[in-house]
């Protein structure tokens, strides 16, 4: 069996300074809070008419099916990729999991990020909440077993259980076959942008590069309980191929149902929300508190250095171009929903960054917006003029007050 | 001394406690002798300890402390925590 270091060497982050990009076993991984993963897991779970649960499990499936194979070495033996299994979970920060009764058809959770994320952001749930890790787990059966199964769970932490429980059952699946998990398939790629672009928009007293080099320097990987708690939130390494094509997929499952603006304005909404509470939490942090507070003088100070950070969370290599207290513009040249329509789905006739053009006009609401969050959403209005996955050099956003 | 509610964190109990300025370092030594040295973090300048169900995290300077509860903190972890800190309600 590999040793500990072995694997830990195998999932050890590599990034990308030119686009921000940080990579873990060959998957670039993008950090988002406990907030965004719980509304979206939501507006998916919630809307009607589509299997919004069945879109999570099966791309959660699909995505780690590929990142454990890619982990992986041809001579591991199966206590091996066991243990790849349960340290990937672990150090992306989406909990532990126990795969040791596996061969009873049986797999424990102690920690979740889902459960955590779903208490701290939404409350009391009257229903497991654990889909994700339904389909990671489909996933790591496979990459261990070889065998395609469907994972139910059957506790819930955010039930009220001592710890999750799930159940591996093999063979059929409703009246179908139970069968491997879908490719990741993907087409090339956008190339890197070999312009900078700008000019943007800085402050003399806001050191980018220095917020940008500590949140990178942070180890962004589970704790003991793999979890990882920074900035005041939980956060998690996700892979950018899971959210562009649960986001793909969804809107593609509403416009069956003529649909498609709604699923866009949802999934704008759901980032809009993430913008002012994870920038609040962060702003309230000793981690803000420590590094940033200091260089902050005024409100655009405070909205640079928010760019900083999710630059460095690897959301968008975006940057300012224009702002004054009621307006922003900024341009991404490589971000990942952009870069992920074009691999997925080829050009698009549509701008596709949602998460970024609800960002937006959440962190606008932020540092200029006053009162609760409520009072606040709504308050700025954002829009996606152009975008990279449309063939455009940049993706370029616009946020206006509302008047 | 005095506590404020800290928003949109990773759980909904979660106060910045802020400390007298003469009982900082006294503090932070009951601190490390219940729950171990505080862990430094230079790049962020912040330093934490960390007890089993919860994290006393604050700035270099030590003041205020910020308390990230996990789930499972119970009323008697709180309430020795508040006796650590010389917090009453």
């Amino acid at each position: 069996m590999a040793t500990g270091d072995d694997l830990e060497g195998r999932l050890a982050m590599q990034y990308e300074p030119a686009t921000y990009r940080r990579r873990i076993a060959g998957h670039d991984v993008i950090i988002h809070c406990h907030h965004y993963n719980a509304r979206l897991q939501r507006t998916l779970e919630g809307a009607r008419g589509i299997d919004g649960k069945g879109l999570i499990a099966s791309t959660a499936e699909s995505v780690f099916a590929d990142h454990l194979a890619r982990a992986g070495r041809p001579e591991d033996d199966e206590a091996t990729r066991l243990a790849l299994a349960e340290l990937l979970y672990a150090r992306l920060g989406f909990g532990r999991i126990d795969l040791g009764r596996l061969a009873e058809g049986v797999v424990t959770a102690s920690s979740s990020h889902f459960v955590e994320g779903w208490l701290a952001g939404l409350g009391q749930s009257e229903r497991n909440v654990c889909t994700f890790t339904e389909g990671y787990l489909q996933a790591a059966v496979f990459a261990v077993l070889g065998a395609a199964v469907t994972v139910r769970e059957t506790e819930c932490m955010a039930r009220g259980a001592a710890c999750c429980s799930f159940v591996v059952e093999r063979g059929e699946r409703g009246s179908s076959p139970r069968i491997a998990p879908a490719p990741n398939r993907k087409q090339a790629g956008v190339p890197v942008p070999a312009e900078r672009g700008g000019p943007f928009v800085r402050s003399a007293n806001v050191d980018e590069q220095a917020i940008i080099d500590a949140v990178v320097g942070i180890p962004m990987v589970g704790d003991a309980a793999g979890l990882i708690p920074a900035f005041s939130v939980y956060l998690a390494n996700m892979p950018a191929d899971f959210y562009n094509q649960v986001c793909i997929g969804f809107v593609e499952a509403m416009r069956g149902l003529g649909r498609e603006k709604a699923a866009m304005r949802l999934l704008v909404s759901d980032a809009e929300h993430c913008g002012m509470n994870t920038f609040r939490g962060i702003m309230h942090s000793p981690e803000w508190d420590g590094l940033i507070a200091p260089m902050v003088r005024d409100r655009a100070d405070a909205l640079i250095a928010i760019i900083a950070i999710s630059n460095a969370l690897g959301w968008g290599d975006w940057h300012i171009t224009a702002h004054t207290p009621t307006s922003l513009a900024l341009e991404s040249r490589y971000g990942y929903e952009a870069v992920g329509f074009r691999e997925y789905r080829g050009e698009a006739s549509t701008p596709q960054c949602a998460m970024l053009t609800g960002v937006a006009a959440g962190v606008m609401e932020l540092v200029y917006g006053e009162g609760t969050v409520e009072d606040r959403y709504g308050t700025f209005a954002s829009h996606e003029e152009s975008c990279v996955s449309c063939g455009a050099p940049a993706c370029i956003f616009t946020v206006e007050r509302v008047e | 001394m005095h506590r404020e509610r800290v928003p949109a964190c990773v759980h909904p109990e979660t106060y910045k406690y802020f400390l007298e300025r003469d009982a900082v370092l006294a503090t932070w030594e009951r601190l490390a002798a219940r729950y171990g040295a505080p862990r430094r973090d230079p790049s962020f300048r912040t330093m934490e300890v960390v007890a089993p169900r919860f994290r006393v995290r604050a700035t270099l300077l030590g003041n205020p402390v910020t308390v990230l509860r996990q789930r499972a903190c119970t009323p008697a972890d709180i309430e020795e925590l508040h006796a650590l800190l010389g917090y009453r309600e």
